[in-house]
């Protein structure tokens, strides 16, 4: 086992009562809860943490543990409190010896089929318009980016910036069916 | 972003650019940037949008090969730090092997030419996916396969049933002919006839008449008599031209008898036609001779007698 590394199962119930002080409505709670986990994933790994995950988790496991004793009388954003234990945890991170990192080598063939299979799918399910749009967008060129978009931005009558930003909307989606694809 | 670097219009957290979010997922932003849009990313929602979707983006610059060598090692470093960023990337790399190589409009476009309108309208509508490019091939072979069958069929039919021979039936002197035809004024029903097989050919025209001389005195032998060719014709005449001894106007009856005197032709005998001559032509159609040697007993008619005037031979070769 590393020295560096405790683990904490996080109870049922702390975590229940968690989702619930985010907010009352379990589906709003769960989306807050991914919402916030992604946040600090993103910031983790922008500082540099290589197990940005793992630390993210790490954070919301002293919060659920907090929350029994502050749900009574914080006041304020409650994402904000997850930023204040981020940055506790993070030089706690910063203070541990560096690990040699582990490089992942295996190429998983099977997970790569699987989601080529997964975006057949989904692509099926996008309106005509959106399939359109994502076909010119990820069409395979050798001419510059933004040469292209350009173009394709022209033909739909609307801005690069329009077009970027929805043709990323659907990829979100796409992002989404296909790993709720792979889940099942 | 890419080498060139894009500045998109934001209405929403414009105090960061694309560029800077960018430099956010590569962690090259300072101290102070770096806690600025740390805050900011979770209080602000837009912002939280437009990182995400910086996320997408680096993503499939990364799998189309569009960073600076550079830029290709931050990413493997700082930015695949988590399994959902792993995924960006195995989805980016799926998209772009799925559209490597299906033609598509962008691929018109990038000619330089503006789609059609039927290119338009057949991706509006999803006609350009795969399912539907399969449908429509495995209709067309349908409808081939069908047309094909159909002409097959319709071949053989032809070949086993010949049209039946119209036979034009000519009305017999009993039938009623009023109910053939409708009463009233009406057009004339069109007759439609298949012209029946041309029997062999048959001489027309008036009969063959062989005209024979016989006188009376004639004798009956073998080597004086008469002889005669007959005509072939079913319909043919032997003319006994009967010369008379008295020149005497009158009617006669001819009778064509056997040298046994057996009875097989009797007609009346006119004068002749042929001017000065004393002649009368007893026709006997030449169907009834056969080979062999033939008496003709000529008498009056006038007064009824049977006494014979005058007695005629004759031999059919």
């Amino acid at each position: 086992m590393s020295l560096a590394k405790k683990l904490q199962t996080l109870k049922q119930e702390d975590f229940d009562r968690l989702l619930t002080w985010l907010d009352p409505d379990p589906e709003r709670a769960g989306i807050l809860y991914e919402r916030i986990r992604w946040r600090l994933i993103a910031i983790l790994a922008s500082r540099g943490c290589a197990v940005a995950e793992e630390l993210a988790d790490d954070i919301i496991d002293r919060v659920a543990r907090r929350v029994v004793d502050i749900q009574a009388t914080y006041l304020g954003d409650k994402a904000i409190y997850f930023l204040g234990v981020m940055n506790n945890v993070h030089h706690e991170y910063l203070k541990r010896p560096v690990m040699p990192r582990l490089v992942e080598i295996v190429d998983d063939v099977y997970e790569k089929e699987t989601t080529h299979l997964c975006l057949d799918k989904c692509l099926d399910k996008l309106s005509p318009h959106s399939r359109q749009m994502i076909e010119q967008y990820y069409a395979a060129n050798k001419r510059a980016k933004i040469d292209l978009r350009k173009r394709i931005a022209a033909e739909f009558g609307i801005s690069r910036n329009t077009l970027r930003l929805r043709a990323l909307r659907i990829r979100g989606k796409l992002q989404a069916c296909i790993e709720q694809c792979l889940e099942t | 972003m890419s080498e060139k670097t894009e500045q998109f219009d934001n209405n929403n957290s414009p105090e960061f650019t694309d560029d800077a979010i960018r430099r956010f997922l590569f962690g090259r932003l300072s101290a102070a940037e770096h806690a600025t849009l740390e805050e900011r990313l979770f209080t602000d929602d837009s912002l939280e949008a437009r990182v995400r979707l910086a996320e997408f983006d680096l993503a499939d610059d990364y799998a189309l090969e569009r960073l600076s060598a550079a830029d290709r090692e931050a990413f493997e470093e700082k930015f695949l730090r988590s399994a959902e960023r792993k995924r960006q990337l195995n989805i980016s790399t799926a998209l772009r092997d799925h559209f490597a190589s299906a033609p598509t409009v962008a691929a018109t476009a990038s000619k330089g030419t503006k789609a059609s309108i039927s290119e338009r309208l057949q991706l509006l509508f999803g006609l350009n996916q795969r399912v539907w490019r399969l449908a429509f091939g495995a209709a067309a072979l349908a409808v081939l396969v069908a047309t094909a069958w159909l002409v097959l069929k319709e071949s053989h039919l032809r070949r086993a049933v010949s049209p039946p021979p119209i036979v034009r039936s000519s009305p017999s002197p009993s039938s009623k002919r009023e109910t053939e035809h409708p009463h009233g004024p009406s057009s004339p029903p069109e007759h439609h006839t298949t012209p029946s097989p041309m029997p062999p050919h048959e001489p027309t025209g008036s009969p063959v008449i062989l005209s024979v001389d016989l006188f009376s005195d004639a004798s009956r032998d073998r080597d004086k008599i008469p002889l005669i060719d007959l005509p072939k014709g079913e319909h043919d005449l032997v003319r006994l031209q009967l010369a008379l001894k008295l020149n005497q106007t009158g009617s006669y009856q001819a009778d064509l008898l056997t040298v046994d005197g057996q009875s097989i032709f009797s007609s009346q005998a006119f004068q002749s036609a042929e001017t000065n001559t004393s002649k009368v032509d007893f026709d006997v159609p030449a169907a009834l001779l056969t080979r062999g040697d033939y008496q003709v007993s000529l008498r009056r008619a006038a007064d009824g007698s049977k006494k014979t005037v005058a007695s005629y031979y004759f031999r059919v070769k």
